[in-house]
């Protein structure tokens, strides 16, 4: 009995402990391995690069939807957006998309806050919001879209590549591309929740 | 009289959302002293050591009531890294216990954490790795270290932080018989440091000379104690009552450990019904710089870790692999269940002839962890997964005769690691394996459990299966090996019936 | 300073270069791999980098058309426009210490959080790729590889298992880390002494010099 009210105690610490950021270093590698596993597809051909907004939202959702399950505290998604940034940066996508990956990661923290962790609906639009990091990685493309199109012919992609990159990939479709990524982040959000209650919450470790 | 460093004093426990781990638990120990922690799985070993290292209730938490003083603190309100140079913990998995990639930041990721100058802890990390005679490890990679070798580099980040108390959670589940004696020389080392250890284990034939006190667990609670001097008299009758491993492990796998039996010797008496196997080679170590291995043969002679040109296999037998970690045997059973390309062994039984692919559905492996080859939601659709035409009549037969009927909807993974065992197997059967292969199937199991793993294993070899099981455990392959295959270098050492070995040693035995 | 030389790098080689900058820029890495005795990935990047860069001169300047083709050199181009980072990003991961590079990150000023978070990616890495690999073992013996047709499946059959180990390990590393002191209220110390050393200004100013003269050229035109 005596200890009862030490334990409730911390329930109520909001601060983020050493645990915290494990689980955020873990999913982070999760989902970066999902991505890129989806980015190797791209290689193939222009569009699927495009299609990375459907993919990535939809595959990544499992992870992070069972990432959701244990965040209960300010700040985690913030912490993960800033990692997707550094390694993006990291591994070559340019530094033009960081400071929207940690935007939209900390306001996906602050609409999952708003609903305590807790509210499915909150956590699906946050994930949505969330998912709008993928957008950073044609950034390059649409910013700097003339210069951009002539570094990739001078460092050796065809005309033809570059041609159907930039049909798929412009100014314009790029507001597409946010609403997909959006709306697909939302359906993700479903899919993963599905996932996660056939499987994580039967096993019992959600 | 010394006093008590460590009082528990009536603690009550249960996690989370589970039932009552802890009832009514009260333990004093002294100073200096090493206890030992022995009784069933899920009797509650694990909780009363984090109990004292405090991950309970500041890490795992639950409802907690009654008082753990620990080295003078109250556990549950001290936060856990004022524990970090009080208490040290060596975990049971050395897989998941790092931290770093490299062995020399693991050793210093204590010291840093708490904050040493960085002078003080280049001096502790040279002091630690003498006093380990670990210098051969330094500067590796975690990833490429063998168990043995990782749980030492987890004594030595452990006791960097020169902590007065140590407690090592089943340290010797993953390892064989050459590195057990390395973790035992190493406990030893502490003991005489005068350090207070506490360990948790299964395998208690390597704790004989260290422990001073014996303390038995059975369903969260404290059943039993003795002193060292009692717990060494008792007979194997009680011990094996108490559902605990045995104190002395059979001798003759000695023998067989310390690699004296030089003799070759492959008898292959009673086998009316044999499998044979030919032209196993293979080696991990091929060129790196072309893309493509080449196929092996016989005449590469030692570039080859593994090489059995040619091997009958008693059908219907469970054959025990024995031999050092490292020595081949997973790799022998990755060739066999045809998982390396590069190996060409050819499989005949029944006068077919497996090679390639075949070899696939002819065999199927139970690995170490079973958590890999579990893929769907349900115990049932598990099953259904192997089977080519979703016959329910034949899968329900299946989990019926491997008591696993009442779970058929349960998800695979809220399963016990046992019944996790049992389902792998049960989609082997289903998928139609005419030979089992079995990692390590017993490793951190207890008494009990391995037993039942031994009868589960005797069973399927019953009813017609030829089963392979690798193991460290010479207590499973008295009790339920036919036969035993002695894996040495990636050579066939030895083979023989079991029962004739055991005959040998009595002859041995009487000669002495 | 290994990491801001790295990052440096990268910076530089993820811009697109005159070809002649370029090539060397990459062989930097490769240099840098020898240097550490990794021969056989050196080896490897080179020959693959100086296939594709083959490939892509011949067929750039044959200005071939059609699908087959631009498939190719698209590859080939890839590989070697994203060839020297993936170099970099492997001479990192290879030599790099975990310690080093937690050091690195505090005398950056990065907050605690995200150095702890950022050094676990790391190390998760290779857990993943040991996870993975028995898995897709697990899948070949019960031939699922395919999922049975169903792409669905067959990202299920990967990804269950994957999160399932994972999440375990990362629970039972969490335990074992706060055991051992992560996450107190002190300043953590480290044993590495990072200064910059004159080979790192040299490779700064070199990386600079070309990202410049890069810019530079660029705009003169």
């Amino acid at each position: 009995m005596k200890f009862r009210g030490v334990v409730e105690e911390k329930k109520v610490n909001k601060k983020l402990e050493a645990k915290d950021f494990i689980t955020v270093g873990l999913f982070t590698a999760l989902l970066f391995v999902v991505e890129f596993a989806c980015g190797i597809l791209g290689f193939i051909h222009p569009y699927i690069v495009a299609s990375y907004v459907v993919m990535i939202p939809l595959v990544g959702a499992i992870p992070m939807m069972l990432f959701y399950t244990k965040i209960d505290k300010f700040g985690m998604i913030s912490i993960m957006s800033v990692l997707l940034a550094i390694i993006m940066f990291v591994t070559g996508m340019g530094y033009l998309g960081a400071p929207l990956i940690i935007a939209a990661g900390v306001i996906a923290d602050f609409v999952a806050k708003s609903g305590d962790y807790k509210d499915f609906k909150k956590i699906a639009i946050s994930y949505g919001i969330f998912c709008l990091w993928i957008c950073a990685n044609y950034f390059p493309v649409i910013v700097s879209a003339k210069s951009y199109r002539q570094d990739l012919l001078d460092g050796g992609y065809t005309a033809e590549y570059c041609d159907s990159l930039f049909r798929a990939i412009n100014s314009k479709t790029i507001a597409v591309l946010l609403v997909l990524c959006l709306l697909f982040g939302f359906l993700g959000a479903f899919l993963g929740k599905a996932v996660v209650r056939k499987h994580f919450e039967k096993a019992g470790i959600a | 009289m010394m006093k008590n460093i460590i009082e528990i004093k009536n603690v009550r426990f249960h996690y989370k959302g589970a039932k009552e781990s802890l009832q009514n638990v009260s333990l004093y120990i002294k100073e200096g002293e090493t206890l030992l922690l022995c009784g069933a799985s899920g009797s509650g070993k694990t909780s009363v050591l984090r109990l004292i290292n405090g991950l309970i209730p500041n890490y795992y938490q639950g409802e907690l009531t009654g008082e753990v003083m620990v080295a003078g603190r109250d556990i549950s309100k001290t936060p856990l890294y004022e524990l970090a140079g009080v208490v040290g913990t060596v975990f049971q998995n050395p897989r998941s216990q790092f931290f770093s990639v490299d062995t020399d930041g693991e050793i210093v990721f204590g010291p840093e954490n708490v904050g040493l100058e960085p002078e003080e802890i280049k001096r502790r990390k040279e002091l630690i790795i003498n006093e380990m005679g670990i210098d051969k490890l330094m500067e590796r990679s975690l990833f490429e270290l063998s168990g043995g070798e990782k749980q030492q580099i987890a004594c030595a980040s452990v006791a960097a932080l020169l902590p007065g108390i140590i407690l090592l959670d089943e340290p010797s589940s993953n390892l064989d018989r050459d590195a057990i004696e390395k973790l035992h020389d190493i406990i030893l080392k502490w003991k005489k440091q005068g350090k207070t250890i506490i360990i948790s284990e299964h395998r208690l034939w390597y704790l004989k000379d260290l422990f001073d006190r014996v303390i038995y667990m059975d369903k969260g609670r404290i059943k039993k104690q003795w002193s060292k001097e009692e717990f060494l008299k008792l007979d194997t009758a009680t011990i094996e009552n108490l559902k605990l491993r045995p104190l002395e492990v059979p001798s003759y796998f000695s023998v067989l450990f310390n690699e004296r039996s030089s003799e070759k010797e492959t008898s292959e008496s009673g086998m009316s019904n044999s499998i044979l196997l030919q032209d196993f080679f293979f080696s991990y170590r091929s060129s790196p710089y072309l893309f493509r291995k080449r196929h092996f043969a016989e005449s590469d002679g030692d570039r080859l870790e593994l090489c059995i040109p040619e091997l009958k296999l008693p059908k219907g037998k469970v054959i025990g692999i024995v031999g050092k970690n490292g020595t081949g045997k997973s790799t022998f059973l990755r060739c066999l269940c045809g998982l390396e390309k590069d190996c060409r062994g050819i499989i005949e039984t029944d006068g077919k002839v497996y090679r390639g692919n075949a070899r696939i559905g002819l065999s199927y492996m139970v690995m170490q962890d079973v958590n890999h080859q579990l893929f769907t939601d349900s115990v049932e659709s598990e099953v259904l997964l192997s089977m080519s035409d979703k016959d329910e009549i034949r899968c329900h037969e299946i989990l019926k005769n491997l008591g696993l009927i009442e779970y058929k909807d349960t998800h695979p993974m809220a399963l016990s690691g046992g019944q996790k065992q049992r389902v792998a197997i049960a989609s082997a059967i289903a998928a139609g394996a005419e030979i089992l292969l079995f990692d390590e199937p017993t490793s951190g199991l207890d008494f009990d459990h391995m037993m039942k793993v031994g009868l589960l294993l005797k069973g399927l070899a019953q009813s017609g299966k030829t089963v392979l099981v690798s193991t460290h455990d010479p207590e499973l392959i008295e009790k339920c090996c036919d036969y035993e295959l002695y894996i040495k270098n990636g050579r066939v050492e030895s083979f023989g019936g079991i029962a004739e070995k055991i005959l040998k040693r009595n002859e041995i035995k009487e000669s002495v | 300073m290994i990491f801001v030389v790295s990052a440096v790098v990268m910076m530089s080689a993820t811009t697109p270069f005159l070809w002649g900058l370029r090539i060397a820029i990459t062989m930097v890495p490769i240099a840098l791999l020898i240097v550490e005795k990794q021969y056989a990935s050196a080896l490897r990047f080179l020959v693959l980098y100086l296939a594709a860069l083959g490939l892509t001169f011949y067929y750039l300047t044959a200005q071939a058309t059609g699908f087959l083709t631009a498939f190719l050199v698209g590859y080939c181009s890839i590989v070697a426009q994203f060839m020297p980072a993936m170099i970099t990003a492997w001479y990192v991961v290879r030599t790099t210490k975990i310690d080093e590079f937690i050091s690195a990150m505090q005398k950056m000023h990065v907050p605690d959080g995200i150095t702890i978070s950022l050094a676990v990616v790391m190390r998760f890495f290779p857990t993943i790729k040991e996870e993975y690999a028995s898995i897709r073992d697990a899948m070949k013996m019960r031939g699922v590889m395919l999922g049975g047709g169903s792409a669905v499946k067959m990202v299920e059959y990967r990804m269950i298992p994957l999160l399932f180990s994972c999440v375990n390990i990362g629970d039972e590393l969490s335990a074992a880390a706060i055991t051992r002191g992560l996450g107190g209220k002190v300043k953590r110390t480290s044993i590495e002494q990072l200064k910059m050393q004159a080979l790192d200004y040299v490779f700064i100013f070199v990386f600079t010099a070309a990202a410049v003269i890069f810019v530079a050229s660029k705009y003169m035109k």
